[in-house]
């Protein structure tokens, strides 16, 4: 099966020249925490000492107590490295801490802009992006960042402090011998190098493959159904496996470069402790240095070698985290389409009138579905839209309530442009009953106050308006009753009735049913029209339907056909006239069987 | 057996250090420097080459361990009824497959290097520490037994707060999953505010057992570094009057301090390792417990002959859990050839049938048949190739037209796709798209209109010319014009069909009709003698044609 063109994201046209700008963004996130960030970076220093200090204990101890038998002497070192002990472990703890801590706050955040950005983007981005890759986004990609900051920014921090600290010290005790250690950085800074271009575009691959196994992964949950009823299980689970597959070996390649920069740094470190030998020793027979001072300089320079291991593996956690931020702010720097303009304008009277005006509308290229399409709701009227499947019902729906912008022509709602409206107050204003009935998860009654307002009367009395009282009562716990995901444990029909009740509990003053009693039986759809006639007296309603049965006492008929307003008139008005509509209905009267 | 080379080869070298200073303090002008330093350098590059390999090796491992965890976790998902996925949220399944996948990973991968590593570097330290003096390693030991009490103590902690840390990060990904996939009713319903909050809460729970769980691993590392230091103080004091006593070298005390450096790391490293450990035993467990709900009678081959179409419920009574019966005592058949509609209120059964039918849900023994098989002892996957039903809301893949049809299955060619479609009345609409059948839809279907969606699933469902169709509902979004096509379509192909449905005249010309009522079937018979009959179907009848006649007047 050939991956669409579209699902692919363009990440890959992110440049090299990216880093420092993304650190200071990353910086940028982290900066609302700087109590907690420079709290702990406060610690270094005092850490970075009480450690340095250790292998000078133990040259003092050796040069000027054990090599003299002074054992008054040995016993106050010891002393004093175990209060050094002590207060290390204190100072590291809280540094373990805040740092931990810090790291989990900058998740919460970036997690939390992530989403939030996400719930103003535009529905053509929906359509394109699967679930499950912004999933990965919002869950895994976020985390990965952290790790920047706990184990990437902070220890590379704690770690160049303690590196400064070395090297100054081992400066100070014998320059000669610290410069011999350190011919071997120039090594070290060119094996980073190598490995820093690959690295980054290794993790780039794995983060890409594993968005598109959790996409493939979050559709085939929800469609596991349609799987099982085909039986195509063995062909999925191929399917699946390539991109498991795919995954690993980017993996793998990631992890080649981990090993190989580690090893490298481990085997630099030796050799290192071999010039030190070989020239110390050297020294010693001159008789300039001391046994001591030697024996701490290895051990200095084991310490040296330590953050730089260390940064050799922090320097790949890095590359994985600028790989996944990267992926979180190119999400974050596409704006929404379709938002609420900086200067809006509030209609006079919000009284329901709608008015298309020439729209043309496509929702790819110049494949127009709606092509000068003009029609006026006055207020309070009722509308019906018909017209034969695919024929752009729906999309009039969402060019009214602006899920989507017109290619040209205007839509107004009371008089304003939609484009002028503040998008809240449009959608408070238009409500919307989808052709498909989606619930959330939780309890029936939080799924009929869905901005949270509507009181338990409003509730009750949309209930039984939407012919949905008894569905709620015969439920094991009533309006607590939870729904499990997308209402699976409701009839369809019963999934109807209560998107029906939703959008009555919404109130808002010009209502859409769009198909929304398809599933839906005669005799109960008879009573909510009757419901919903006094409900939404002399508020402006437009209904969609196919079931000419539902709409003929409409007080006007649209008749939408090759993106325009074909006919329109009352029903029987309609029918005399013997067009599109009537032919619609003859058909639909003829439909039986045999 | 990589690892092992290198902990010996790096062992090497605090005592070749240590020969080159008890050499050096010996003789200085005889002692063989450069004979030392190569020795030096040889270990290091071979160390760095084995540790190398080692690396690979176990990652490599590891990598694999985790792929097949999440295949096993994959397969275990395509045997769960949708009872199963009633008990977890898309959400959390995700969760389970990403984020306790990768803490086993690490746990296989990480865990197993750095315990292998710690494990060998300490029976080789140890072993190299006894060679130099015995009764010194057991001093520099003597801090060793705290240690295990306090990883004991801490452990505990650390599995409670990760089952904690990972059960909110499912409820988050829930969350998410749930909104970003019902964003047109979020916008539609100003419902920004409030998804943002309910994320607000998740998140923050979130970050306080994250928080929760760093508290207590923020203790590892410092403790194994305390714990290290204090074998440096014994070995300091109790070796340094052994040197001063002349009992040891002090050569032989620096090449104790190199071991106990050596160990450093790998005691630092054991904190992070036990932490890890933890973390993914506790995530282990939550797979486990998706692996042990798979269904495991599961059995998708389809060999066999498929049993001829004729369905039969025999006295069927079936409730949801928790639930009152939905279906009570359904007693009727559906012959071969004959198509069968079914008819009622919204809530009465009617997709319940078809649930049980294909053993979505599981039937009571004996209550349906197939061909005269109960379904309950068929294999699953013979079952399923014996009919074909399209579900009441059309579930559509984000890929091709073409393969959304097919799904893959074997010898369905266009031609097959191209009939299927005809019939199923979308073949018009499709030739339009710009890229045909090549067209890719959103999610879902997303990108389809309603009625699209579910001639689709229909053309799907007839790609493979089943000899038994059972369609729920599928005319809902389809005008009455393009139905009645449909249906006459259908009958000329003439498979046996179970039609669900709450268009009557789409039932009308049935060779019989059930008309079911919470549960019950009220009446049987075609049309005509159930009009007659004056009953529930009556009633409805009459009142879809008193209003076309009022309509009409
Ligand atoms: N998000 C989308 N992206 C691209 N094309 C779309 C999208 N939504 C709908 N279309 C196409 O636009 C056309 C009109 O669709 P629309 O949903 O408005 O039809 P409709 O009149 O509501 O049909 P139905 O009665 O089947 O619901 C269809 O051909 C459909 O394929
Ligand atoms: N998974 C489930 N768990 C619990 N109860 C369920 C579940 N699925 C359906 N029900 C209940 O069983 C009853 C019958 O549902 P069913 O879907 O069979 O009705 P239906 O006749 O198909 O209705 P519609 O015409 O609305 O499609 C309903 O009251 C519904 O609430
Ligand atoms: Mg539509
Ligand atoms: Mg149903």
């Amino acid at each position: 099966m050939p991956e669409p063109a579209i699902h692919e994201e363009h990440d890959d046209v992110l440049g090299r020249a990216f880093d420092r700008r993304l650190a200071g963004r990353l910086w940028a996130t982290a900066r609302a925490h700087h109590r907690l960030v420079w709290g702990s970076v406060a610690l270094f220093p005092f850490i970075t000492l009480l450690e340095l200090a250790q292998p000078y204990l133990l040259k003092i101890a050796i040069d000027d107590h054990i090599l003299h038998a002074d054992w008054t002497g040995l016993t106050a070192v010891a002393v004093v490295y175990a209060a050094v002990l002590g207060a290390l472990y204190g100072l590291r703890l809280m540094e373990a801490f805040l740092m931990a801590l810090t790291g989990q706050r900058v998740i919460h955040d970036l997690r939390a802009r992530l989403f939030e950005h996400l719930l103003r983007l535009e529905a053509g981005f929906f359509d394109r992006t699967p679930v499950g890759r912004l999933m990965t986004r919002v869950l895994s990609d976020v985390e990965a960042v952290s790790e920047a900051f706990t184990s990437g920014l902070f220890a590379v921090v704690a770690d160049v402090v303690t590196l400064v600290g070395v090297v100054a010290i081992m400066l100070w005790m014998d320059w000669r011998l610290a410069l011999v250690t350190f011919a071997i950085v120039p090594v070290l800074f060119a094996v980073a190098g190598y490995f820093r271009i690959r690295a980054r575009d290794a993790y780039r691959e794995v983060r890409r493959r594993l968005a598109r196994l959790n996409a493939f992964l979050q559709e085939s949950i929800q469609g596991m159904a349609v799987i099982q009823l085909f039986a195509r299980e063995a062909h999925e689970r191929a399917e699946f496996q390539q991109r498991n597959e795919d995954y690993r070996r980017s993996l793998f390649t990631s992890t080649r470069f981990e090993a190989s920069l580690y090893a490298g740094v481990e085997a630099l470190g030796s050799v290192a402790l071999a010039l030190l030998v070989w020239y110390g020793g050297g020294r010693i027979l001159d008789g300039a240095l001391t046994f001591g001072a030697l024996v701490a300089f290895i051990q200095y320079t084991n310490r040296f070698f330590l953050p730089i291991r260390d940064l050799g593996a922090k320097y790949t956690v890095m590359q994985a985290a600028m790989a996944s931020a990267e992926r979180i702010y190119s999400l974050l720097d596409r704006g929404p389409e379709v938002e609420t303009p900086r200067a809006t304008r509030a209609p006079a009277a919000a009284a329901g009138r709608v008015a298309f005006e020439g729209v043309w509308f496509a929702y790819a290229d110049e494949r127009w579905v709606l092509a000068d399409c003009s029609f006026t709701v006055t207020p309070g009227e009722h509308v019906a839209l018909v017209g034969t499947t695919g024929e752009g019902k729906s999309t009039c729906v969402r060019l009214l309530n602006r899920t989507w912008d017109v290619g040209r022509g205007r839509v107004l709602v009371d008089g304003v442009d939609v484009r002028e409206w503040d998008l809240g107050r449009l959608r408070r204003h238009v409500g919307v009953i989808f052709q498909d009935p989606v619930l959330f998860t939780g309890s029936v009654e939080s799924n009929l106050t869905l901005d949270g307002d509507g009181g338990r009367v409003a509730v009750e009395r949309a209930l039984s308006a939407a012919n949905a009282a008894a569905l709620v009562e015969r439920l094991p716990q009533g309006l607590a009753t939870p729904l499990v995901e997308r209402a699976a444990n409701l009839s369809h029909g019963e999934r109807q009735l209560l998107a029906i009740a939703r959008a009555l509990v919404y109130n808002p003053a010009i209502l859409v049913l769009d198909e929304a009693t398809s599933s839906v039986d005669p005799e109960s759809e008879r009573m909510i029209r009757d419901a919903m006639a006094r409900l939404m007296a002399g508020r402006t309603t437009i209904t969609i339907a196919h079931r000419l049965s539902t709409i003929h006492d409409a007080d006007r008929i649209l008749v939408l056909h090759r993106g325009r307003i074909h006919e329109e008139g009352t029903h029987a008005a309609l029918l005399k006239r013997g067009g599109l509509y009537a032919r619609l209905h003859e058909l639909g009267a003829g439909a039986a069987l045999g | 057996m990589c690892l092992a080379i290198a902990t010996g080869l790096s062992l090497l070298i605090p005592w070749t250090v240590k020969h080159a200073i008890d050499a050096l303090a010996a003789d200085g002008a005889a002692a063989p420097l450069a004979h030392y330093v190569g020795l030096i350098v040889f270990c290091a590059v071979g160390n760095g080459a084995a540790r190398l390999a080692s690396r690979f090796a176990i990652a490599g491992a590891a990598q694999h361990v985790a792929a097949d965890l999440l295949a096993r976790l994959y397969a275990a998902l395509q045997t769960f009824p949708p009872s199963a996925f009633a008990r977890y949220t898309t959400g959390d399944l995700m969760a389970r497959a990403t984020s306790d996948v990768s803490a086993v990973r690490s746990l296989v991968g990480f865990g197993t290097i750095s315990a292998a590593s710690t494990v060998l570097a300490f029976v080789g330290a140890l072993a190299a520490m006894m060679a130099v003096d015995p009764w010194l390693t057991v001093w520099a030991m003597a801090p060793s037994p705290v240690l295990v009490l306090l990883v004991r103590r801490y452990n505990a902690l650390v599995t409670t707060r990760t089952h904690a840390m990972q059960d909110r990060l499912g409820e988050l990904s829930t969350i998410v999953q749930e909104r970003l996939a019902g964003m047109g009713v979020v916008r539609a319903y100003t419902m920004e505010a409030r998804a943002a909050a309910e994320f607000a809460g998740a998140n923050a729970a979130l970050r306080d057992a994250s928080a929760e769980l760093a508290r207590t691993q923020a203790h590892f590392t410092p403790l194994m570094g305390l714990v290290t230091g204090l074998g440096t103080l014994v070995i300091l004091w109790a070796g340094g009057t052994a040197v001063a006593s002349g009992r040891i070298t002090l050569g032989a005390l620096v090449a104790f301090t190199g071991y106990l450096g050596y160990l450093a790391w790998p005691t630092v490293a054991l904190g992070f390792t036990l932490a890890l450990g933890r973390r993914g035993l506790a995530s282990m467990e939550r797979i486990q417990q998706v692996l042990g709900d798979a269904r495991t009678a599961a059995d998708d081959t389809a060999a066999g002959v498929a049993p001829e179409a004729a369905v039969r419920f025999a006295n069927l009574t079936f409730a949801y859990e928790g639930r009152p019966p939905v279906l009570r005592g359904v007693s009727f058949e559906v012959r071969p050839g004959e198509l069968v509609a079914v008819v009622g209120p919204t809530g009465s059964g009617k997709s319940t049938l078809g649930l049980l039918l294909a053993r979505l849900w599981e039937p009571p023994p004996r209550t349906v048949f197939l061909g005269g098989v109960d379904v309950t002892t068929l294999p699953l996957g013979r079952l399923r190739s014996a009919l074909a039903w399209v579900p009441q809301d059309a579930f559509l893949f984000s890929r091709a037209l073409a393969d959304n049809v097919t799904l893959g299955r074997d010898g369905l060619g266009e031609g097959d796709v191209r009939r299927a479609a005809t019939t199923a009345g979308i073949a018009e609409e499709v030739a339009a798209f710009p890229a045909g059948w090549d067209t890719v839809v959103g999610e879902r279907g997303l990108t389809l209109s309603g009625g699209q969606r579910q001639r689709v699933a229909l053309a799907r469902a007839l790609a493979a010319a089943p000899p038994l169709l059972v369609l729920d509902d599928v005319f809902a979004n389809v005008d009455a014009a393009k139905e009645g096509q449909i249906l006459a379509g259908l009958r000329a192909a003439a498979p046996t069909i179970l039609l669900m449905t709450h268009r009557l005249r789409a039932a009308q010309g049935a060779d019989r009709i059930v008309v079911l009522d919470e549960g019950r079937v009220v009446e049987t018979g075609a049309h005509a003698a159930l009009l007659a009959a004056d009953g529930l179907y009556a009633r409805l009848w009459r009142m879809q044609r008193l209003e076309e006649e009022i309509a009409r007047a």
